[in-house]
C-alpha cells in the first residue's frame, strides 16, 4: 500500500474522534499548567490530603458525614423542594399570562417585571429580611421562596414559550370536539408543549441549582457555606473550592443524562 | 323539486318560531379582521339531513363563515342558533354547540402525540364520560367505517394524509355530532388521495348526516350537495340546486366563477 499523501493523513484526523480526543487532552493540558503557575507565583502549598476528612471521617469504627456532604444534602434539598415550587409557580403564571381574565395577564406581568428586573441577591436579602420575618417562616422557607419566586419567572416563560409554539389548530381541533379549556391543556397542549421545552427547562434546572449556591449568604448551610467555612478554617482555599466546583458538576451530569433520555423516551414522531 | 328555504334576512322574532325541521339557523352574520371584512350579513337555514356546500374564491369569506358556526370565531353580530342552542356569550351553550357539531380542518390537525385510537377516544371519555371500553368499540366501529381499522395504534405522523383526514373524520363523528362543518377537507391531500376522503364524505351524507362543507369538489358537490351557496366577499351570491347551479345559474358572478374553476 502506498504511503498516504500528509494532507490526507491530517484531513482523516481532522474527521475522526481522535481530533476531539486531542482537543479535550490539550485543554486538560492547558488548565494543569495555568493552574500549576499560578500556583507556583503565590507559593501555593498544596495539601489535597486534608479534604477528604470533610466528606466522611470514620470515629469509634462508625462512619461520620463530612461538613462537605452535609452541605450538598442541604442544597439538594433546596433545590429539589425549590424546583417543584417553581416549576409549579412557572405554569400557573404562564396559564394566567394567557388567559382571557385581565387581572391575570396583570398579575403575571407584574410578577415577571419585578422578579425578573431585580438581583436574585437582593430577593434573597428581602425574602429573608423582610418577607420571613412577616410571615413567620424560617430561614429554610425563606430560601425555598426566594428561589421560587426568582426561577419560577423564567419557567413561566419558558412554559409560555412551548404553549405558544404549537399550532393554533391543535387549539381549534381540541375546541371544536367540546374539549374545555382545561381538558385542552390537560390532555392535548401542555403534553406536547412539555416535550418541546425540556432542553431550555433543563438549562433553567442547572441554573437554580447553582443560584442555591446564593443562600449561603444568609448563613444557610448549603454546599457553599460549608465550603467558605472550612476554607476559612484551615486555609486550604484552593483544594476546598477546587472540589466544591466538582461536586456541582457531578450534580448536574445525572440530570443532562435524565433530560436527554426523557427527551428520546418522549419523543413524537414526526 | 322541493322549493328552496328562504334565505331572506329575517328578524329574531321570526327565528324563534322556526319549524325544527331547521337544525341550523344563521342570520344576518357579520364577522371582520382588522383591516377586512370576512364575513358581511350572510344569512342562511339549514335543514336536517341537508348537504349545503358553499363555494367562492378564495377569501370570499367561506371558511371563516363555517368556523363561526361552532364559535371558533366569534362572529360582530348576527344570529346563530344550532339545534335550538343559541351561539352567544353564554359559555355552556358555546361548549354544548361544539359538542353537538364536528368539525374536519384542512390541515387535519390531528393529536401528533396520541395514536389514532387515542385521538378519537379523547373526546367521549373527557367530554361524554364514556368508559374506556365503551369509548374504543365505538372508535374502532367509526375507524372500520373509514377503512383504517388497521392503523388504531398507528401515530399520526406515520399515516398518509388521506388516512390522517379520514381519523379526522372519524374523531369528530365519535361525538355522534348533529352537524358534520369541513373546511376545505381535501385542499392539503395529495390528487390520488382526495376521493378516499371524499367517499367517506358522500356515505355520511347518504347516512343521512346534515353537513356544511366548504370544497371547490366540483364533483361532490353536483353529486352530493343539496343546495350550493355561492359566496363571494362575504355574502351570498347565488344559492341553488346542482342543476341549477351548474347548468343554469342566475347570475352573471356565478357564471365568470364557474368558467373559472370548470
Amino acid at each position: 500500500m502506498a504511503p498516504l499523501a500528509p494532507t490526507t493523513v491530517l484531513r482523516r484526523f481532522w474527521r475522526s474522534p481522535w481530533r476531539d480526543i486531542a482537543q479535550f487532552v490539550l485543554l486538560i493540558v492547558v488548565v494543569v499548567w495555568l493552574v500549576t503557575l499560578s500556583s507556583a507565583r503565590l507559593g501555593y502549598n498544596w495539601q489535597w490530603y486534608r479534604i477528604p476528612r470533610y466528606f466522611w471521617t470514620v470515629r469509634n469504627g462508625r462512619p461520620v458525614v463530612g461538613e462537605l456532604l452535609q452541605g450538598l444534602g442541604y442544597t439538594l434539598q433546596l433545590s429539589a423542594v425549590s424546583l417543584v415550587c417553581a416549576l409549579t409557580l412557572g405554569l400557573v403564571v404562564a396559564l394566567l399570562r394567557l388567559s382571557s381574565s385581565f387581572m391575570g395577564r396583570a398579575l403575571s406581568r407584574v410578577y415577571l417585571e419585578i422578579t425578573r428586573n431585580t438581583p436574585l441577591v437582593v430577593q434573597i436579602y428581602l425574602a429573608y429580611f423582610v418577607l420571613g420575618p412577616v410571615l413567620g417562616i424560617g430561614r429554610f422557607s425563606s430560601a425555598v421562596l426566594a428561589l421560587t419566586l426568582f426561577e419560577g419567572s423564567y419557567m413561566s416563560e419558558i412554559f409560555r414559550a412551548g404553549i405558544t409554539s404549537l399550532h393554533r389548530g391543535q387549539w381549534e381541533a381540541a375546541y371544536s370536539l367540546g374539549l374545555s379549556t382545561l381538558d385542552s391543556y390537560r390532555f392535548v397542549i401542555l403534553p406536547q408543549a412539555v416535550r418541546r421545552l425540556l432542553p431550555p427547562l433543563t438549562s433553567e434546572v442547572v441554573s437554580l441549582i447553582k443560584n442555591t449556591s446564593l443562600v449561603s449568604l444568609v448563613s444557610l448551610a448549603d454546599l457553599s457555606m460549608q465550603a467558605r467555612v472550612i476554607a476559612a478554617d484551615t486555609f486550604l482555599t484552593f483544594e476546598v473550592w477546587f472540589t466544591v466546583a466538582l461536586i456541582y458538576l457531578l450534580i448536574m451530569v445525572p440530570l443532562a443524562i435524565t433530560a436527554r433520555w426523557l427527551e428520546r423516551r418522549y419523543a413524537i414522531a414526526t | 323539486m322541493p322549493s328552496l328555504p328562504d334565505i331572506a334576512p329575517l328578524a329574531p322574532s321570526d327565528a324563534a318560531a322556526a319549524p325544527a325541521d331547521d337544525i341550523l339557523i344563521i342570520e344576518d352574520v357579520f364577522k371582520s379582521f382588522p383591516g377586512v371584512e370576512a364575513v358581511r350579513g350572510f344569512s342562511a337555514r339549514i335543514r336536517r339531513q341537508e348537504v349545503v356546500v358553499i363555494m367562492g374564491p378564495s377569501g370570499s369569506g367561506k371558511s371563516t363563515l363555517l368556523r363561526c358556526l361552532n364559535g371558533l370565531e366569534q362572529a360582530d353580530s348576527g344570529l346563530i342558533i344550532v339545534d335550538g342552542i343559541p351561539l352567544d356569550d353564554n359559555h355552556a351553550h358555546r361548549l354544548e354547540i361544539r359538542q353537538e357539531t364536528g368539525m374536519v380542518f384542512q390541515s387535519f390537525n390531528l393529536f401528533p402525540h396520541l395514536t389514532v385510537l387515542e385521538n378519537i377516544n379523547l373526546a367521549p371519555m373527557r367530554v361524554r364520560h364514556k368508559s374506556e371500553q365503551e369509548a374504543t368499540a365505538r372508535s374502532m366501529e367509526l375507524l372500520g367505517m373509514v377503512g383504517i381499522a388497521d392503523k388504531a395504534s398507528s401515530y399520526p405522523a406515520h399515516l398518509s394524509g388521506g388516512q390522517q383526514q379520514r381519523v379526522a373524520i372519524a374523531r369528530a363523528l365519535a361525538m355522534s355530532p348533529k352537524i358534520m362543518l369541513f373546511d376545505e377537507p381535501t385542499s392539503a391531500l395529495d390528487p390520488e388521495m382526495i376521493n378516499e376522503v371524499l367517499d367517506v364524505m358522500k356515505d355520511l351524507a347518504r347516512a343521512g348526516m346534515t353537513m356544511v362543507v366548504v370544497t371547490h369538489e366540483m364533483g361532490f358537490a353536483r353529486e352530493v350537495a343539496d343546495r350550493i351557496i355561492l359566496m363571494d366577499s362575504g355574502s351570498i351570491v347565488e344559492t341553488g340546486t346542482p342543476d341549477t347551479f351548474f347548468t343554469n345559474p342566475r347570475e352573471e358572478r356565478t357564471r365568470r366563477f364557474l368558467s373559472q374553476i370548470l
